[in-house]
Parts: structure tokens; C-alpha cells; sequence
């Protein structure tokens, strides 16, 4: 990713990420007027599936625009950090545009595939862009339907959790407030066996994984080492329940372990769990004054949540988070006390570095806290909008009392376009979680045309 | 006297005990005359809007033994890569970008529209329904069904079955309110090869989607066996290996 100030005058480059945020409106306002306009096709009632061969060579993607308006801050030390020595805005207008591009090669038994993603964003303070970042893309040999063998960069997606995954231990981490965002994987090599079974575990399957680290370029967000950093996963469907026993060996992270499940116990309710340890887990801290320091303990983390589906069908999710290496509100009271200062008008240079470098170390996480409760109640086609859909997510840290709400709409009734509107409203006390945050409200509305 | 008109009563009984149908041998025949037990099958449904606007998916579906299904949404892009997975209640939906499967339940719908998961990755009716009575009436057996748990999507059907096709002409759901959920109407008999004569086309509609109709197509439908780890999560995002 190329992260870059804008090189464009202040007021002119103003002027111009305003003339660029017009035309990306006015593109999307264009797109969705023309795909209203479109005229309705007769019946035709015919299907011939020759059309639908399997192609050697396959090509898809998505081109995404999002639109945002963002209340600032402008006083927090998030803001400070997310835009060094710029001057205070109370508001903010950001416009993104992501293009997504995929591509498969069917040799059978062989696959070849390749997801490329690229993005450019701006907003009146800086321009950030990314000309191409390979998410995923790698080879795969199915020796059986039994039996995979693969080797590239892929996005392992363990656990059973809806907004986190604590047992997610080869992957970058969710983001709960958009958990189906999409992820960049780590260059690994892995091996697949699956056989399905008769009686009470009607399937096994074990995967084994190596997420090689050199100790400079090959997986840095993975770790620094030099190591193979070993994996496996053995996942049983026993009693109906999805059973994952996960492991991470030593390497450039510290071994951990753990279990997931998710069993529908009505055909309305399903309940789901994870629960890992950590091996001599570091945790970074700050003191109010700007003293870090490091301790290694063993952390567990858990999780345990549900997806009820009402009679009047409306989904709900709720999970409760339990994250065992996380910040307890002293220890983050004492690292926004400490931004306050490092980061206050007439601070020496030095010690900003030392904030971000502080961020950077773990508080900067997305969801730095110990203790986290998700609510999502999100209804399809409401009122008999038939495609659209609506929901309303809470978030909240249950050790600061801070949170986080979030009302969205989508809607997906025109072909390949998929439209989506959310807001989202944070609340908390200063040196909370949710309280500190760079922006307080942000809108955002996208469009993604798929191709 | 009475030992006449008990004669009478028996006489009159014995042609009709003869001719009744069992109606758990006609509702498996009924099956096996829809699909093979196993099979694979291309299907394209179009949900249609009260204004005519058309919306459509197209599915590559595959089933074995009782209560195996998986199907892969090869259309439209937006939808392209999508799998979902069915073993008996237990319901799962991939989705690429997502990666993991999660599960999912009978009513609610992968595609929106009058066609809900249920009736995407349906089992054979033999498998999830008893038979409460038989009827004939006017060419066609009239079968009422009861759901054999609370699981299955609709408490009771009322299917109305051609004598001479033994396949189905319509299929009126309800649930267990009482209340008429969607109505099935199956058309076009076509000849799929391989001994398999079907209806092509299946048209529903729902009081609860009114104005709204949605259409499933056959094509490809044939028999095809399957090894038993194809109905597995690890297999859902490999769907796509199993077409030729």
C-alpha cells in the first residue's frame, strides 16, 4: 500500500478533491439513475445450461465507489494520529474507489487463481491510494475430493465467531464493524483431508499449514522471525455440531491453541463458540508518563454467541468477546493520557513517534479492550422490499461503557449491483475506547458493480 | 337378512380395498420420477417483480442418497462462487469473500424471492412428509402430507399428482398456522434422457409475496453418483471441480 500526504497545494488541492469528489458523485448518482431507468425484460422462459460450460479461463471482479461524511473529532488524539500536523476540521469528506479483479485457470485436477485488489481514496486532508495489493492468489491440486494440496497467498478464515475470531491464529484479524470486508491473506503452504463418515461423526477432516516468515519481507504483518511458523486445524461434524481443534506452533507468534463449535439447536437458533490460549503472550504497555514496557503471560481468549431467527424474520447475532491479552480501562486511560501529552501543540517531535510507535505495539488495535458485546437484528426484505435489507448493530466495550451504533440499509435487487447506506454513531466518555475514536459520526454510502 | 346385506357391504368394499393406493409407495415413485436418488442438475430461476422486472440465478445443484445436497451459483457475477451445502436439517452458505460456511435455515432464502432455501436444496418429499390420506379425483391422486419433524420448512402439503405421469401438477404449502404459504405448479414435461421425464419448468407464487413470482428451470438433469466427501464444508469452496 502507497499511504502519501497529497502533493497539491492546500486550497488547490481543496478545489481539487472537491472537483474529484463531484465526478465520483455524480458517476454514482448516473449509475444508479440508469439502473432504475432500465426497462423491465419480457418473459422469456427458456434455459439451455451448454451456456453455463465450465471455461479454462475465468475472469470476474467488482468496481466499489464509497462515499463518506465524517464528523471529526478534531481534539482527540486519534485524530492527531490518524493526521499529523494537519490543522483541525470538524467535518470531513472522503470519497474511495476500489477495484477488485479476479482470475482463475482450471487445469483440472489443477487451479490456478489469482485476487488483486487496488484503491484509491480521498479526503480533504490526505490522499491514499493502492495501485495493486495480491490478496489472494495461489495454486491448488485436488489429488480427490478428499484430499487438496495448496500453496500460495490465502485467507484462512478459522472460528466460528460472526464479528471476531479469536481462534483466527494464521490470519489478519477481522474488522467487527464490517466483518465481511474483504481480507489479504499470508503466503502459506497447506495440505487438506476430509472423509466423511457414517453414524454420529458423519465427517473429519485435518489440514495441515506452514506461514513461512524470513525475518524481513515474506509475511512481516505475520511476524519478524525466521521461522516455518506451523499450523493445523481437525474439524469434525459430530451430533450435528461443527467441532475445529486449532493449533499454532511456536515460531514468530506464540504457540497457541484452541476450539471452535456451531450447532443449530432449533432451525431458528444457532449457538457458536470459540475458546483459544496463548502461550507467553507478549503485551505492550504505556504509562501515563511514556514509560513502555513488555510482559509475556499466557492469555485466553473466548467467545460465545447465537443467530436466532424470529418469527417474523428478523436475525439476530449477539456475542460476547473476551479478549484475554487486551487493554483493561487503567491501562487505557493511562495510553490516552499519555497521547494527550505526546501529542499536545509544543510536544518535542520524539514523542510522537513514541505515540505511534505505542499504537503500533497493540493499542492501535481496532478493538484494543478486554470485554466487547455485538448485537446485530438485520431483517430481510422489511415491508416486502423485496432484495433490501436492514439492520441495526450495537457494539459496545463493556469495560469503558463505551459504543457504537450502527443502522444500515442495503439493497441488491438490480442485476450485479449491490447498494449500501450506513451510519454510524459513537458514544463514550473521554479516555474510552468508542470516546476516542477520530470521528464521532460517519456516513457512508457505496455502490459495487460486479463484473 | 342381515347376513345379505353384509354380503352386499363386502362386495361393495372389495373393489375399492383392491384398488387402494398406498400412498407411501405412490409419494417415493413420485420422487424417483422428479430425480434419480443422485444426481446433477443445472437450474435457473428468475424471480419476477409485480412490475415485470426480472431478476435470475443460475445454479448448479448436485444430490446424493437421502439427504445430501450442495448446490454452486454459477450466475449472476455478483453471486458467482456462492455454495451452499444441505445434510439432512443441518443447512451451511458459502460465500467467497466471506470464506467460512455458516449455517443457514430452511426459510429463509440464498436468492430472495418466493423460493426459499428449502425449496433450493430440497430432499426427496418421500424422505421429510407422511402420508395422511390418498384421494382420486378427476385423473389426478390427491395426497396430503404432514411434516415428520419440525424441522421441514412446510408443515403440511397438499400435492396433486397425474395418474398417468405419477409426477406432480402443483404443491399447495402450508404451515403449521394453518396458513397457505406459496403454491408450486409444475409444467412442461420434458425429456431430460436417461429415462427421465420430468416437468421442466416450476412456477410458485405466495400470498406473502403478492404480485411476486418466481420460476425454476431443468437442464442437465441427470444421474450421477457422487463420492461422500463432496458434502462437506472443506468441499464447498471446490464446488466448481465437480462440473466438466
Amino acid at each position: 500500500m502507497v499511504r502519501k500526504r497529497s502533493v497539491i497545494p492546500a486550497k488547490a488541492g481543496v478545489r481539487a478533491v472537491g472537483r474529484n469528489q463531484e465526478m465520483n458523485s455524480a458517476l454514482l448518482i448516473c449509475t444508479v439513475a440508469l439502473m432504475l431507468a432500465a426497462p423491465a425484460v419480457a418473459d422469456d422462459f427458456t434455459f439451455d445450461a451448454s451456456e453455463f460450460d465450465k471455461k479454462t479461463v475465468e475472469f470476474s471482479g467488482y468496481l466499489e465507489q464509497k462515499e463518506e461524511g465524517l464528523k471529526m473529532r478534531s481534539d482527540s488524539p486519534g485524530y492527531k494520529l490518524a493526521y499529523p500536523g494537519e490543522t483541525q476540521r470538524h467535518h470531513l469528506l472522503r470519497n474511495t474507489t476500489t477495484l477488485e479483479l479476479s482470475g482463475k485457470l482450471n487445469l483440472d485436477p489443477v487451479v490456478v487463481d489469482m485476487r488483486a485488489q487496488a484503491f484509491h481514496a480521498d479526503d480533504q486532508l490526505i490522499t491514499t491510494s493502492d495501485r495493486g495489493t495480491v490478496m489472494e492468489g495461489g495454486v491448488r491440486w485436488s489429488a480427490g475430493p478428499g484430499l487438496t494440496v495448496d500453496a500460495g497467498k490465502r485467507v484462512q478464515r478459522w472460528g466460528k465467531g460472526y464479528a471476531w475470531s479469536p481462534v483466527g491464529f494464521i490470519e489478519r484479524p477481522k474488522d467487527a464493524s464490517d466483518p465481511q470486508s474483504s481480507r489479504e491473506g499470508f503466503v502459506m503452504a497447506s495440505a487438506e483431508w476430509t472423509k466423511s463418515l457414517d453414524g454420529p461423526v458423519s465427517a473429519v477432516g485435518l489440514s495441515g499449514f506452514v506461514v513461512p516468515t524470513d525475518g524481513s519481507s515474506l509475511n512481516k504483518d505475520f511476524g519478524v522471525e525466521r521461522d516455518l511458523n506451523p499450523a493445523a486445524k481437525l474439524y469434525l461434524l459430530a451430533w450435528d455440531t461443527d467441532i475445529d481443534f486449532l493449533w499454532r506452533g511456536q515460531g514468530a507468534k506464540p504457540q497457541s491453541f484452541g476450539f471452535d463449535f456451531s450447532r443449530n439447536i432449533t432451525s431458528a437458533l444457532e449457538v457458536h463458540g470459540e475458546w483459544a490460549r496463548f502461550r507467553d503472550a507478549p503485551h505492550n504497555t504505556v504509562s501515563a508518563a511514556g514509560v513502555t514496557g513488555q510482559t509475556e503471560s499466557d492469555a485466553t481468549s473466548w467467545l460465545l454467541g447465537l443467530r436466532y431467527l424470529t418469527q417474523n424474520e428478523v436475525t439476530w447475532i449477539v456475542e460476547y468477546y473476551r479478549n484475554g491479552n487486551g487493554y483493561d480501562a487503567r491501562e487505557l486511560d493511562d495510553y490516552y493520557t499519555f497521547l494527550d501529552k505526546a501529542l499536545a501543540g509544543g510536544a518535542a517531535p520524539a514523542l510522537a513517534d513514541k505515540a505511534r510507535a505505542v499504537a503500533r505495539s497493540g493499542y492501535g488495535r481496532v478493538n484494543p479492550g478486554t470485554d466487547y458485546v455485538y448485537a446485530k437484528a438485520s431483517v430481510s426484505e422489511p415491508f416486502g422490499w423485496v432484495y433490501g435489507s436492514a439492520a441495526l448493530t450495537a457494539m459496545t466495550s463493556l469495560e469503558d461503557r463505551s459504543w457504537q451504533l450502527v443502522p444500515e440499509v442495503s439493497y441488491t435487487g438490480f442485476n450485479n449491483v449491490e447498494l449500501r447506506a450506513r451510519a454510524f454513531v459513537l458514544h463514550g466518555a473521554s479516555h474510552t475506547e468508542f470516546g476516542e475514536k477520530p470521528a464521532s459520526r460517519r456516513i457512508e454510502v457505496y455502490a459495487r458493480f460486479f463484473f | 337378512m342381515k347376513a345379505t346385506k353384509l354380503l352386499a357391504l363386502v362386495a361393495l368394499c372389495l373393489p375399492l380395498l383392491a384398488s387402494a393406493v398406498d400412498g407411501v409407495e405412490l409419494l417415493k415413485k413420485v420422487d424417483r420420477n422428479l430425480e434419480p436418488e443422485s444426481y446433477e442438475s443445472y437450474r435457473k430461476l428468475i424471480n419476477i417483480e409485480p412490475n415485470g422486472a426480472k431478476k435470475e440465478f443460475v445454479i448448479y445443484s448436485v444430490k446424493k442418497g437421502k439427504d445430501q445436497v450442495a448446490t454452486l451459483f454459477l450466475s449472476p457475477a455478483s453471486d458467482k462462487g456462492r455454495s451452499t451445502l444441505r445434510q439432512g436439517d443441518n443447512m451451511w452458505l458459502y460465500i467467497p469473500n466471506v470464506g467460512k460456511p455458516m449455517r443457514i435455515t430452511s426459510l429463509q432464502s440464498v436468492t430472495g424471492g418466493v423460493f426459499n432455501n428449502a425449496d433450493i436444496m430440497r430432499l426427496d418429499y418421500a424422505v421429510e412428509y407422511d402420508v395422511k390420506s390418498v384421494e382420486e379425483k378427476e385423473g389426478n391422486y390427491i395426497l396430503d402430507l404432514k411434516a415428520k419433524t419440525g424441522e421441514v420448512a412446510y408443515d403440511r402439503l397438499v400435492m396433486t399428482v397425474d395418474k398417468k405421469l405419477v409426477l406432480p401438477t402443483e404443491i399447495v404449502a402450508y404451515a403449521s398456522s394453518g396458513m397457505l404459504m406459496k403454491t408450486l405448479y409444475f409444467k412442461d414435461i420434458k425429456d431430460f434422457g436417461g429415462g427421465i421425464k420430468r416437468p421442466g419448468t416450476i412456477e410458485t407464487d405466495s400470498p406473502l409475496y403478492k404480485g411476486y413470482k418466481s420460476v425454476m428451470l431443468y437442464s442437465g438433469l441427470k444421474k450421477k453418483d457422487f463420492p461422500d466427501e463432496v458434502f462437506t464444508q472443506g468441499f464447498m469452496s471446490r464446488m466448481e471441480e465437480l462440473r466438466k
